[in-house]
């Protein structure tokens, strides 16, 4: 059975750099291994194998056999659920439609739903030991663990029974219903038969809703038994982000299986007493950085004991990695996230 | 800048968007204004920073003469419309709300335009003598200060179409509004500012804007002598000077705020900043 390992985190913590470290030394110790990302620096992406065509096929990297990479794409989220799930002619009015876009972006879940249903295709295909999934910047919590509820419950026509106020209308009742208080006093603020143009979209979208339910209940499957990983910084926003998941993720089955701090200083930085002849100067910036030291063992000391987290640490580097042996590095001291650790064997030849 | 009537306070997520914001509500109350800064997203961020443990929809004065709230949009909506159409009792689950509520999820603009359109009627009320908005961050600003634009486009007639036209014109103004870009001298946030910036001066919704790069450590004027940590802690500082000076040199003209070691409380940082801003603006 092919493992889900879900990197998580707010955006701006390395969660790209850290997916993509995960993902190497899982291969180097012996795991197939695919690594979803999202939105990879260039040179990220070089390391990983991508060249500049970022293609969503994993790609096989050249120099270490059990790695692949491919990107995840949620740009083109609303319009692949409408070409799979909405009959041809509805499918391409819904893409041409005023509205599509603008619902899409406003709807963050749409572009959660598209990745995880993305990564559950990998997950499903069995090709891989495992799959590490990047997974992108959320709008906030664990929306890409609700996404596919969320967007059910979104095209199974919530709109739709906010707007008309009643029982799920079809079409012809739906222009019974434009003189309406509720639609009266919408139209007159916005003018122009507003309404009636969104509905006929949310009408068109709510065919998509069989396809989409279904394919949600599947994909949640695979989420609650993935592995979770919940990458920060010691900074307060992302520390905030990351306690939201601790506290969240309960809810949809499933528990993060450590919590990684990214960017870590040394410790031994803190308290260390420097000798009497040295630079005034080299004394205070010592100073300051271990006070930053300092802070950053008291938020993961904290966060551990607050949460029951399993804590791992990735020490701060000057530059980015940009190879293999870059982002190996990365995790060469972080034992709670080897494979045995994470609970990942190699899969066992069958037969003879 | 504090003599503008609106600042605009963006940025990409994690930049310090909301400590900045509080550091220059604090700066302009000392400067004797009577201030509102508006919390315009769902992070707790603000409320800290101000002290407090959280914002309503309705202003709190958190210190004297400044006020600060957090637009909540179905509040927003309710008080828009009761306003706009002389409806009583509505509350944020009426169906009026909900049917709108609905529409601004599927319709562009509709969302957007209630959020601004609170900001900028505060300001229109002139209530204060400046009003700060801690906005949406960068990846978003852009369908904000659009939303007036893109409501004339999306409806060619309608009260909120009449309404979007001095909302437009408000956010243009040089004398009423200034846009704020909160930055970072690391490679994804300065970026993301040169994208805004290119984006802003194409589309001229808001006066040229003004840059502000937070979490700049100063230059070590000495060599990384000694050993151990001494000396690993000079070369981490400065690898760290190094890198950010290579992204502050893709940075027009900007204020440079500085980076803020150890443990500090929201409020300290807030406080640290404003007095920071004061001596660079």
């Amino acid at each position: 059975m092919t493992e889900a390992v879900l990197v998580t985190g707010a955006g701006g913590v390395g969660k790209t750099t850290v997916s993509a470290a995960i993902g190497v030394s899982l291969a180097r110790a012996g795991l197939r291994t695919l690594v979803l990302t999202v939105d990879p620096a260039r040179r990220l992406a070089s390391a990983l194998g991508l060249g500049d065509e970022l293609g969503s096929e994993p790609f096989p990297h050249p120099d270490e056999p059990n790695l692949w990479a491919a990107m995840l794409d949620s740009t083109q989220s609303w319009r692949s659920v409408a070409i799979r799930h909405a009959d041809p002619d509805v499918a391409a009015r819904l893409v041409n439609n005023e509205f599509f876009l603008a619902a899409s972006q406003h709807f963050p879940a749409s572009q959660s739903y598209a990745a995880a249903d993305q990564a559950a295709t990998f997950v499903e295909a069995g090709a891989w030991d495992v799959v590490v999934v990047d997974t992108p910047p959320s709008a906030g919590g664990i929306d890409f663990f609700t996404a596919p509820a969320d967007m059910a419950d979104l095209v199974g026509g919530r709109l739709l029974r906010w707007l008309t106020g009643g029982p799920l209308p079809g079409r012809r009742f739906f222009y019974r219903t434009a003189a309406k208080p509720v639609l009266r006093i919408a139209d007159s603020v916005l003018g122009s038969n507003l309404l009636e143009r969104v509905a006929e979209f949310l009408l068109d979208l709510r065919t998509t809703y069989d396809g989409v339910a279904d394919r949600g209940r599947q994909i949640e499957a695979l989420l609650s038994r993935a592995k979770t990983l919940v990458v920060t910084t010691a900074d307060p926003a992302p520390i905030t982000e990351a306690a939201r998941f601790y506290r969240d993720l309960p809810e949809v089955g499933s528990v993060p299986a450590a919590v990684i701090f990214n960017r870590s200083l040394p410790q031994e930085w803190i308290g260390f007493e420097p000798p009497d002849d040295t630079d005034t100067k080299l004394v205070e910036n010592l100073a300051r950085w271990a006070s930053e030291s300092l802070r950053q063992s008291d938020a993961r000391a904290e966060f551990g004991a607050v949460h029951k987290a399993v804590v791992a640490t990735i020490p701060w580097v000057a530059e980015p990695p940009t190879d293999l042996d870059g982002l190996a590095g990365l995790l060469a001291e972080t034992e709670e996230l080897t494979a045995r650790s994470l609970k990942l064997e190699p899969k066992r030849k069958m037969g003879a | 800048m504090l003599d503008k009537r609106l600042l605009v306070v963006s940025g990409k997520g994690g930049v310090g968007k909301s400590a900045v914001s509080a550091g220059l509500a604090q700066l302009a109350t000392r400067q004797g204004k009577r201030v509102l800064v508006i919390d315009m997203g769902e992070s707790a961020g603000l409320a800290a920073h101000l002290g407090v443990r959280d914002l309503v929809f309705d202003p709190i004065e958190v210190r004297p003469d400044l006020h600060a709230m957090r637009l909540i949009r179905s509040d927003s909506l309710i008080e828009y419309l009761t306003l706009q159409l002389s409806l009583k009792g509505l509350n944020r689950f009426s169906r009026v709300a909900r049917a709108f509520d609905a529409l601004a999820t599927a319709a562009p603009a509709v969302r957007e335009i209630i959020s601004i359109g609170k900001v900028l009627w505060e300001v229109r009320e002139r209530k204060w003598d400046l009003v700060i908005a801690d906005a949406p961050p960068t990846g978003q600003i852009g369908s904000y200060l659009r939303a007036p634009r893109s409501i004339s486009e999306l409806v060619p007639t309608g009260r909120i179409e009449r309404q979007a036209a001095w909302m437009g014109e408000t956010l243009r103004d040089p004398d009423s509004t200034e846009m704020v870009i909160v930055s970072l001298a690391e490679e994804l946030p300065t970026t993301e500012t040169r994208q805004t910036l290119a984006w802003l001066e194409t589309n001229e919704l808001v006066p040229e804007p003004m840059v502000i790069t937070n979490r700049v450590v100063p230059e070590l004027a000495t060599a990384a002598k000694g050993r151990g940590p001494v000396r690993d802690a000079a070369i981490h500082h400065r690898s760290v000077y190094v890198e950010q000076q290579k992204w502050l040199s893709e940075l027009p003209p900007h204020v440079e705020l500085p980076y803020l070691f150890g443990l500090l409380t929201p409020t300290e940082v807030a406080a640290r900043l404003s007095d920071a801003l004061e001596e660079s603006l």
